[in-house]
């Protein structure tokens, strides 16, 4: 920075440089305001520099609590079907209706579920890959991803594919007839099994 | 790091421009009367922070905007802080132009081929009211919808074109969604970007004609340069505004009242700056009433547009204009005492004063009340019948269909004149592969002229197909895949479809995603007379939603379809004008079967 040079000598300079400037070389009155120039640059300075930092704590905070907010894991057991409807063998897709915290409202929306049933041993896995979030589709044998062909077996057993884990089993019950679930998503891309939501 | 400076300044030329503007010289020295203009720079730059980080969690919808401003004043922490300075924000930036404006005026500044910068400025005053205006409705509350109407209305009082403008305005006829999108639209994108356009230009003009310095020509030897004199001052005010601000925002949280309620009689006051107009418009009836909405502003901002042009001498002095300062003395002690006059009129009248004390009430209530979360979407799952036996259905039973049935039935099984639907039997009738077989044999009935012949001809395996197809059947064959036709219900389940508790919303309408055309929740359905399910609902639907025959669902309602009509009507249809199949079809009943069916009618709302 060199303004100094472009100030020009006043005859209503300020009362510190006006006496130094009578009779000294306009060198030496630039070295003398300088001084001021600079602490009137630092005041600038951190007046900015506060109201960018309070500035910068107030979006940080507006911005940022989604991430640092306590997961709440209680969910409501939601309806899936009346469980003697469900047949044997043959796994079954059904919506369940979940309510997701969306901030300002609660939002019910729907995910995939599929329900294995053999006799008296009933299974309910999420019907969401565990590898990167597809939807899981039932075959003749088994169960695949066909975004990247991840397979796994009736019983949800990782058979190939680049999907870290079996499929991701879900709370049930039965109440009065009706199969319920506890709905859950899973962190994806890691070998175990972690609730996030 | 000198070396890193001096990297970039060769690659970007930045202490060039950086000492461009640093030394701006300041003539007759640097004043705190220059230091609006800065502080409008900085408001503006704080309104588009706040105001971008506040549409993280906005919705500029009607149904959701209120509920996401109180999620952000209640719950999203700093959330109160932020909306209170861009509120607060919004009314320093109308204090400070005026001051900006009032200094300019003063100073003669306006003066001295600086016509288009004073122009430049007077635009950008009315977008800053347009801010005023378009921001004011996006909270959707109470204050917000009432005070927009009435704004909106006045613009639809000009004469010729203010319809028009006020449909333009809008978006329709009414004050709905559609308006607080646009709304939104021009507050954030069309009026910042117009606004930073004018900022730069004004910014430019004023560079190129120089500061114009003191009215007098006693500092006339002293200039001093931008930094830091004239920053530092700017940079003090500033600070001291964003103080107020934070401190107003902090202390005293912006305002939220209730979900807007067109119902209600919400007495519309409008903000501050709008007050001196609200209060002249008390004194003009009519279509007098003209004078203060349009006449007036056009007149002021007409003669602001023109000053420069007006006031051609080059005399600066205020003391030495006396018709000039006296003018804005005028214009600004008139503005205050309107809206002095109208917030007294109000604090004195009983009816007003106990309304607006009421509404202030209810407004803080509000904001101490704790968030509730809007409940969006619905809530009972649509899900296709459970398949318990896929029937393998191959082109041999369409072959079957196509030879026997679709004459009458269609060749989409929707149904022709002669006969109904066949989609959905098992879904709508209970009806079992037994039951279909028998009906085809003609067992279950009895073949009148004119009904369905018997159909012995088919093989037995063929008929069972072909039953089982028909139970399987849940859309138009035109529609179905070409391998599987056949989803199919065996019994879905009756939870699946009886209504649950119903999803509500707060304040506005409720949100009900429907897919796949499948019905949502149905309203109370009491169970129809098994008369009814035997002779009416194979044309009328099991619920009589219709089918091939007219839907009769509150048919009660109708002219000539009271109670004791419909009775008269089941006995001797064509007393009232019906035509075929329907009076041919049912002479059967009982007394008894028309009476239960007639009282089930009436209760189908």
């Amino acid at each position: 920075m060199n303004q100094e040079q472009k100030v020009s000598p006043s005859p209503r300079r300020k009362p510190e440089t006006s006496k130094i400037e009578q009779g000294t070389s306009s060198a030496q009155a630039i070295r003398n305001i300088a001084p001021r120039r600079s602490f009137l640059g630092l005041m600038i300075g951190l007046m900015t520099a506060s109201i960018a930092g309070v500035m910068g704590v107030l979006f940080a905070g507006f911005s940022l609590f989604p991430a640092f907010k306590k997961l709440s894991v209680e969910r409501d057991w939601t309806d899936v079907a009346p469980v003697d409807d469900i047949p044997d063998g043959e796994p079954v897709k059904r919506a369940v209706v979940i309510s997701q915290d969306g901030g300002w409202g609660r939002f019910n929306t729907q995910q995939l579920v599929w329900i294995v049933k053999n006799g008296d041993h009933l299974v309910v896995y999420s019907a969401i890959c565990p590898h990167l979030g597809c939807t899981i589709n039932a075959t003749d044998s088994g169960f695949i991803c066909p975004c990247h062909g991840s397979a796994w077996a009736r019983d949800g057993r990782k058979l190939g594919g680049p999907t870290p884990r079996g499929m991701d089993t879900l709370e049930h019950r039965v109440k009065d007839g009706l199969l319920q679930v506890r709905y859950r998503f899973f962190r994806q891309g890691v070998p175990d099994k972690h609730v996030i939501a | 790091m000198a070396s890193l400076y001096d990297w970039i300044d060769e690659r970007t030329g930045v202490k060039r421009i950086s000492r461009a503007i640093l030394d701006e010289p300041i003539r007759g020295g640097a004043r705190f009367a220059y230091v609006f203009g800065s502080g409008l720079v900085f408001l503006f730059l704080l309104q588009a922070a706040t105001g971008i980080f506040l549409t993280m969690y906005y919705v500029p919808s009607a149904d959701h905007a209120h509920a996401s401003v109180a999620y952000i004043q209640k719950v999203v922490p700093m959330g109160s802080i932020i909306r209170g300075l861009h509120s607060y924000g919004a009314s320093a930036m109308i204090i400070i132009l005026v001051a900006h404006l009032v200094q300019t005026y003063l100073f003669g500044a306006y003066k001295q081929r600086r016509e288009l910068l004073w122009i430049v400025g007077i635009i950008m005053l009315l977008i800053v009211l347009g801010f005023a205006f378009t921001g004011y409705l996006l909270p959707w509350d109470q204050e917000a919808y009432f005070g927009t109407k009435v704004g909106t209305s006045v613009a639809g009082e000009v004469p010729v074109v203010g319809e028009v403008m006020q449909r333009i305005l809008l978006g329709g006829h009414d004050l709905t969604t559609l308006t607080l999108s646009r709304f939104f639209v021009t507050h954030i994108f069309l009026l910042p970007l117009a606004l930073l356009l004018l900022v730069v230009l004004h910014l430019y003009f004023f560079r190129r004609a120089g500061a114009a310095g003191p009215y007098h020509h006693r500092d006339d030897a002293k200039v001093e340069p931008f930094y830091p004199y004239q920053l530092f001052k700017d940079m003090l005010f500033i600070f001291i505004v964003f103080l107020v601000l934070l401190i107003l925002a902090v202390k005293f949280p912006a305002r939220l009242g209730p979900q807007a309620d067109p119902t209600s009689d919400y007495l519309a006051r409008p903000p501050w700056y709008f007050l001196p107009l609200f209060q002249l418009l008390k004194y003009f009836p009519g279509k007098l009433a003209l004078i203060p909405t349009v006449g007036l502003p056009m007149v002021l901002f007409g003669l602001l547009f023109l000053l420069p042009f007006i006031d051609r001498r080059p005399e600066r002095h205020p003391l030495r204009r006396p018709i000039a300062v006296s003018a804005l003395a005028l214009a600004l002690g008139g503005s205050v005492a309107l809206g002095a006059l109208s917030k007294y009129q109000d604090a004195t009248h009983p009816e007003f004063s106990a309304k607006l004390r009421a509404q202030e009430e209810e407004a803080r209530a509000f904001m101490k009340a704790s968030f509730v979360p809007q409940e969006i979407g619905r809530s009972i799952p649509v899900n296709p019948p459970i398949v318990k036996n896929p029937p393998v259905v191959g082109s041999r039973v369409l072959k079957i269909y196509f030879a026997n049935c679709a004459n009458c039935h269609g060749a989409d099984a929707m149904g022709g004149p002669m006969a109904p639907a066949l989609v959905k039997l098992a879904k709508h009738w209970r009806l079992t592969k037994s039951f279909l077989v028998d009906y085809l044999l003609g067992h279950t009935r009895e073949p009148a002229p004119g009904s369905m012949p018997r159909f012995k001809q088919l093989m037995p395996e063929d008929r069972e197909a072909i039953a089982e197809w028909l139970l399987a059947l849940d859309k138009p064959i035109r529609a179905m895949e070409p391998e599987a036709p056949a989803v199919a219900a065996a019994t879905p389940s009756a939870k699946a479809i009886e209504p649950k508790k119903r999803t509500t919303t707060l304040g506005g309408p409720r949100a009900i995603y429907r897919s796949h055309g499948a019905p949502l929740e149905q309203p109370a359905f009491p169970p129809p007379p098994a008369a009814f399910t035997a002779h009416c609902a194979f044309c009328h639907g099991p619920r009589g939603e219709g089918n091939i025959g007219p839907r009769l669902i509150s048919i009660t309602e109708k002219p000539n379809r009271r109670p004791e009509d419909l009775l008269k009507l089941l006995t001797d249809p064509r007393a009232y004008g019906l035509k075929d199949p329907m009076p041919a079809r049912f002479p059967q009943l009982s007394d008894e079967d028309r009476r239960q069916i007639v009282e089930w009618l009436s209760k189908l709302k």
